[in-house]
């Protein structure tokens, strides 16, 4: 498929930045058809684990964790060439969720010894945690009220746990006396149960239930947990982004191509103005995104201030939710009835945009936040 | 000649200052956010000053006298001028000629004219459109010939905004009316005081004389005029419209209209209205979110790289986004909207009438948004005729 990002024309990589995205490029060059995302459609746990491993062997699954914590040290901008490309592929693994979130939330562990144990089976691959957050639906606040930690013990519902099926443990935000803290639960931790919720794209949400669960390890006491897990969510969102940048790359180039092959009133339809234009805008609409996604990740490599990161990460969040579903939706009228049929890869995307899109708040979501970070309104 | 301080290694946030306290100093305050593109009469001492302090050329090299910014500070430098409601002067000395003459002028030409620009003397005006020679601009038909070291002139240029108060054109004229229509193109240089020049106003729809038709009958133009050589005009006149399209990209006038926009909501109470405080961030981020992409351009520029037509792209999205910034104020003012006077604001009237008219036009000159398109869809996507 051929790049028609402006990237190569006007953008500037390092040499390490481009052996980085060469091998992502060819990682996800091997399923260009999409027969292992098929093969992975709405059935448990909805990612391949044994392309996880591949991940992990490929070095990304520690790319944001420094150096002395076992990882690669490299930054966000390094990041989002690996996530395009995974975006691109719809490869099904639970790279932000577990890469990026619980990676990163480790990273920031209280006790060091948590970090060394833990950060290290995850970048290997062999242990696979999962954040569990949110409480209710469309929620971006990080303080927990409804699942409550007493005598070690947990009680209450998190939702919206993505991939949860196929994850080892996870890391769950309990209200407690103080604030918020943040707690290791195992998969098969008595008292845990999951309700699945089967998503758009293949994979599958889970809802869950603890009830008298006991807590494992502490990552974060109740002065820290809430304001750890908002930076962490930020860097998921810019993450996501990344992500989604790469469903409308693909999307679009996908549409480029069937517009030039697709023949109606004995010309391509793609030599049509109508169809220019609207995949013109839909161009435009890729690179204003990208420009987003390339400023916000070298914001977040070089400026701490979590309310400058906030506001960077609603941004890009919001640009790219929305660019993702609008390419993705009129990539399926480009393609016409064929687009509308299952058997079309080019549904696919418009469905990952779904998810992502509305995964870690959609983009009125983050508008509305922007509004109240910048201007100080509150809606 | 002016020291010029390496304002880019300064903090941002001083840089801002700096520039914000001596806009503030010096800047009239009765020109605050003028309705309407002021004549030479209304900022002609503003633009003076301007040349005075070295801040007339923001984005040009240090070595041109120019102020050298990088993209970052130049975007501040914007945002302190429209936050501000700084008005446009006639800038296209600055923003086209400059540009043009440091890339493709001889060594005559940029000591002739740089400095005239810098020093506010030649005030300059563009001749490219004719009435028959729109969007499908290689089909003009003003003439050239060549008279001993002379050029002779005649013909008709049109949309030549604030004609009436430069003293310079730059122009397009046909010297070769065989081969392929572009091929007959020269790039020229005349002083509008040159005999047989008749400059005629031109009402707009803001009931304002923004522009004009310019009249060559018989004018005689040294040939040293030229830049970049005979029948190589067409080449002179592309590489100009990347620095056209990339002013026309800035977010400098969906700046200023977003701050017209904020001025006005506060003053009828609109950011009490969570609808509407919706529709504006969604607004905010459009052009946020253009400023990254022009940050992204720039860069190239800075780096001595090419850009390419897809830089029309800046071109599409700022001018829509103004054109959509303008719609809501119409909608955010009441009845106000159909009257030429407007709503009085903490920062002075705002007009939201003349906002949206003048917002008109941006999707038509400097080649349409169409035109545009059609570009776009075979430079970048490489889609078929």
């Amino acid at each position: 498929m051929e790049d028609i990002s402006l990237q190569s024309k006007i953008d500037v990589l390092t040499e390490e930045q481009v052996l980085i995205q060469d091998s992502a490029i060819a990682f996800i060059a091997a399923d260009e058809e999409l027969k292992r995302v098929r093969a992975n459609r709405f059935q448990q746990p909805g990612f391949d684990r044994k392309l996880w491993r591949e991940v992990a062997d490929a070095g990304w699954l520690g790319l944001l964790i420094p150096e002395q914590q076992g990882g690669v040290g490299l930054g966000f901008a390094d990041l989002t060439l690996v996530l395009i490309q995974l975006g691109k592929g719809l490869t099904p693994v639970p790279f932000v969720a577990t890469a990026v979130l619980a990676a990163r939330t480790l990273a920031r562990a209280e006790d060091p010894a948590l970090v060394d144990e833990y950060l290290s089976r995850l970048i290997a691959g062999d242990w696979l945690p999962v954040l569990a957050w949110q409480e209710q639906r469309a929620g971006l606040d990080t303080a927990a009220e409804a699942v409550v930690c007493k005598a070690d013990r947990l009680h209450g519902r998190k939702m919206f746990v993505p991939d949860a099926g196929g994850a080892d443990a996870f890391i769950v935000s309990v209200a407690e006396a103080g604030g918020t803290a943040l707690y290791m639960v195992d998969r098969d931790a008595p008292g845990l149960s999951l309700e699945f919720e089967q998503r758009v794209d293949g994979g599958f949400f889970a809802h869950l239930d603890f009830a008298d669960t006991p807590a494992g390890p502490r990552i974060a006491g109740p002065e820290q947990g809430a304001a750890l897990l908002a930076e962490v969510l930020d860097e998921g969102r810019l993450a996501a982004s990344a992500e989604l940048l790469g469903v409308m790359t693909r999307a679009l180039e996908i549409s480029v191509d069937y517009i030039q092959q697709r023949v109606q009133f004995d010309k391509p339809i793609g030599s049509f103005q109508a169809i220019q234009h609207k995949t013109v805008d839909l161009f435009i609409l890729s690179e204003i995104s990208r420009s987003v996604v390339l400023q916000s990740a070298a914001l977040f490599d070089s400026e701490t201030d979590a309310r400058r990161r906030a506001v960077a990460a609603s941004q890009v969040k919001a640009r790219c939710s929305d660019a993702a579903l609008k390419i993705g939706k009129d990539a399926i009228q480009l393609h016409g009835g064929i687009g509308y049929t299952d058997e079309c890869n080019i549904g696919l995307y418009l469905k990952k945009a779904m998810y992502l899109g509305s995964w870690l708040g959609n983009a009125s979501a983050h508008r509305a936040r922007y509004a109240e970070l910048t201007l100080g309104v509150a809606q | 000649m002016i020291d010029m301080p390496d304002y880019n290694a300064m903090d941002d946030e001083e840089f801002r200052r700096l520039v914000h306290d001596w806009i503030v100093a010096n800047y009239p305050q009765e020109l605050r956010f003028p309705p309407e593109r002021m004549h030479w009469e209304q900022c002609g001492d503003w633009y003076l000053k301007l040349a005075e302090q070295g801040w007339l050329a923001p984005g040009w090299p240090r070595e041109h006298g120019g102020m050298g910014l990088d993209a970052n500070k130049l975007l501040i430098f914007m945002d302190v001028c429209e936050s501000y409601g700084v008005g446009r002067t006639p800038d296209q000395g600055m923003t086209m000629v400059g540009p043009l003459l440091i890339q493709h002028g001889t060594e005559e030409q940029k000591a002739h004219y740089l400095p005239r620009i810098l020093a506010g003397e030649h005030i300059w005006c563009q001749g490219y459109s004719e009435p028959g020679a729109g969007s499908d601009l290689a089909s003009l038909r003003t003439s050239a010939v060549r008279d001993g070291d002379h050029y002779v002139v005649n013909g008709h240029k049109i949309w030549t905004t604030l004609a009436m108060d430069a003293n310079m054109i730059f122009m397009l004229v046909r010297t070769q009316n065989t081969g392929k229509k572009q091929e007959g193109i020269t790039f020229l240089l005349v002083p509008l005081d040159t005999p047989g020049i008749t400059v005629r106003p031109i009402v707009n729809l803001g009931m304002h004389d923004e522009f004009a038709e310019v009249f060559f009958d018989d004018v005689r133009v040294p040939a040293a005029n030229v830049v970049g050589g005979e029948n190589n005009g067409w080449t002179i006149a592309k590489a100009l419209l990347g620095h056209e399209r990339i002013f026309i990209g800035s977010p400098k006038f969906a700046t200023l209209a977003m701050y017209r926009l904020k001025s006005l909501a506060e003053a009828v109470g609109l950011f009490e209205d969570p609808l509407f405080v919706s529709r504006y961030t969604a607004l905010k981020l459009d052009v946020e979110d253009l400023g990254a992409a022009y940050r992204r351009f720039v860069a190239v520029l800075k780096r001595g790289g090419h850009i390419g037509a897809e830089v029309s792209m800046l071109k599409i999205w700022n001018t829509e986004t103004q054109q959509r910034i303008t719609e809501l104020m119409l909608e955010a003012a009441g009845e106000s909207a159909g009257v030429w006077g407007g709503v009085d604001t903490a920062d002075g009237l705002v007009r939201p009438a003349g906002e949206f008219i003048g917002s008109r036009p941006t999707t038509i000159y400097g080649g349409s948004n169409e035109v545009q398109r059609n570009i776009l869809a075979k430079a970048a996507l490489g889609l078929p005729s």
